[in-house]
């Protein structure tokens, strides 16, 4: 199908629903805060500190195994400073997006959809540190808001979307091809609205667009490709949103890979089983990790 | 003794790195049983001592003992499910619309290193349910090797005790199994598709004759193997099989720097080798 028809349906589809999630008044603030050129990461950290879910999220976030600290970060102030503001931005959206999704009213369980999100993460980090990718905490990032658009399928499309995840069940069927089917968009383009609604930075926005086909990226496919090779590792062990599609893959045919190689020719020589089996060891982790964010009420 | 996260982590990549085995950090406990018994046979003090014994000069010998410790002979029907689940749904209808288009309507399975024969018998069951659908008047041929008598004569036997056939699903079960007094009877119709000969791995000459399989399956054999046998065994499996072909190893097992010919292609819960 046309790639234009594809976006227009999902405009129609996001524009038409009414009590779509907003960001926090708090993020927006950030967000306008951080375009001030001579911003002090004392203001940024006041604003912050007013939101506490906000706050005690971000602390989780940054003392989570994926960032490793070398001791507990406690204090907002120092967190900020560890991060750098180029990062709050992300941080900001990342747990903005957590609270725009929280319950469990979708499709799916969303702790199941939430350990895909921090697990595709946590391999996009370790494979753009890999690759030499330069910005770490955006792989990571990218990682956890790429399924922006299932979020909105499982909540809003409900009925229908289950109907798609009951025919692709157990078999060998992509899931954006069974949504084209039932809604004449996918994730991907739905994603894209959303994140253009949100005012996520360009290359967030390319990473939902294209995950599924990095070769389309238009901003960073190499970005692009690492969560896409993340996405497909993750969906073949225990991060798979429970099982909702049956994926396979031959490493050397996916497009992605070989973006990856281009970038990193030593990638070749990766132990990919090892890889694997180090994965599935990673697990508790960011399942420890996602039940602590979402626990959380302090 | 308790095993340190270091000294665990050095013991399982040495292991790794010799056997192409891994061991998940959710078997810590089962390895630290079973080192510590080593840690008493060799009269080392510690695990730390212990991992400096096997890359000593004599760590060849005692890592013999360690496998022997770590790994079980022991097998049963319906092992690898994630591995059967892909083949249903993926693999299996892939090579039979390849074969399907060539107007090729056989289907050969090897499973090298047989032991008492559930792995092929399991195929055999799979395959069977298949006879009135996706196989369809297709011949079906299933070869069990293996290098010891004493099992090959168990496996055509095919008598089982109660732990093998304890994963069989029902269906399967109620169709080809007959419990007789604690004994469980293998139908005939599943034995007839398999056959069963001893054969060496390491014997060229031997090898060589195995040909045209679609699926071969050798699982926790070549963890016992150095790497040049390693190597050299898994280029005959790349050699015997169809140009389509799978080959399967056991769970945690890895062929990683063992053979570069083979694509490593993943499915939920485990990956095969395509040729």
């Amino acid at each position: 199908m046309n790639k234009d028809a594809l976006l227009l349906r999902a405009e129609q589809l996001v524009d038409n629903t009414d009590d779509l999630p907003t960001i926090p008044v708090v993020a927006t603030q950030v967000l306008q805060l951080l375009d001030k050129p001579d911003v002090q990461v004392e203001e940024v950290a006041d604003l912050m500190l007013s939101d506490q879910v906000m706050t005690a999220r971000v602390m989780k976030l940054l003392n989570s195994p994926v960032y490793k600290p070398a001791n507990e970060i406690t204090s907002l102030k120092r967190a900020l400073v560890y991060l750098g503001l180029r990062h709050i931005r992300e941080l900001a959206l990342t747990t903005s997006f957590i609270n725009a999704f929280e319950a469990d009213a979708g499709a799916f369980e969303i702790a199941s959809f939430w350990e895909h999100s921090f697990g595709v993460g946590m391999v996009s980090k370790t494979i753009a540190s890999r690759i030499g990718y330069p910005d770490l905490e955006k792989a990571y990032i990218s990682g956890i808001v790429h399924d922006l658009g299932v979020v909105f399928l499982s909540n809003f499309m409900r009925e229908d979307f289950l109907a798609v995840l009951a025919t692709i069940k157990d078999k060998p069927i992509k899931l954006v091809d069974a949504e084209i089917e039932q809604f004449g968009t996918s994730h991907c383009e739905i994603g894209l609205c959303m994140s253009r609604k949100w005012n996520f930075p360009e290359a967030y926005s390319d990473v939902i667009a294209h995950h599924h086909a990095p070769e389309d990226a238009t901003i960073d496919p190499v970005l692009c490709a690492i969560v896409n090779i993340s996405d497909l590792f993750c969906s073949v062990r225990e991060l798979n949103y429970g099982g909702r599609e049956w994926v396979s893959f031959n490493l050397s045919e996916e497009p992605s890979w070989e973006i990856l190689k281009k970038e990193s020719p030593s990638l070749v020589d990766l132990d990919v089983e090892r890889f694997c089996y180090e994965l599935d060891d990673a697990i508790p982790d960011v399942k420890d990790l996602v039940s602590s964010i979402f626990s959380t009420k302090e | 003794m308790a095993i340190s996260d270091k000294d665990f982590e050095l013991i399982r990549d040495f292991i790794y790195n010799i056997c192409g085995m891994y061991f998940h950090t959710t078997k810590k406990y089962f390895l630290e049983s079973r080192l510590s018994r080593r840690i008493e046979a060799t009269r080392v003090k510690t695990y730390a001592d212990y991992y400096q014994l096997l890359k000593s000069p004599r760590g060849t010998e005692e890592l013999k003992f360690l496998m022997d410790e770590i790994t079980t002979n022991e097998t049963y029907f319906f092992r690898n499910i994630p591995q059967l689940n892909a083949l249903e749904t993926k693999l299996l209808p892939e090579i039979v619309e390849t074969k399907n288009k060539m107007g090729f309507r056989k289907l050969r399975i090897w499973s090298a290193a047989s032991s008492s024969g559930e792995e092929a018998y399991t195929m055999a069951m799979i395959l069977l349910e298949k006879r009135s659908t996706l196989l369809k008047d297709w011949i079906i041929e299933i070869v069990g090797t293996d290098i010891n008598e004493t099992v090959i004569a168990q496996a055509k036997e095919g008598i089982y005790n109660a732990y093998s056939v304890r994963n069989v699903p029902d269906i399967y079960k109620r169709k080809y199994i007959r419990e007789d007094n604690g004994k469980f009877i293998l139908a005939p119709e599943v034995k007839k598709f398999v056959t069963f000969n001893k054969l060496n791995l390491y014997d060229d000459s031997k090898m060589i004759f195995m040909k045209s399989f679609d699926f071969i399956f050798c699982a926790n054999v070549l963890i016992y193997f150095d790497m040049a046998s390693k190597s050299k065994v898994v280029q005959h499996f790349y050699n015997n099989l169809q140009p389509y072909g799978y080959f399967f190893v056991g769970q945690s097992e890895s062929l990683h720097g063992v053979n570069d010919k083979f694509k490593t292609v993943h499915f939920p819960g485990g990956f095969t080798y395509k040729k």
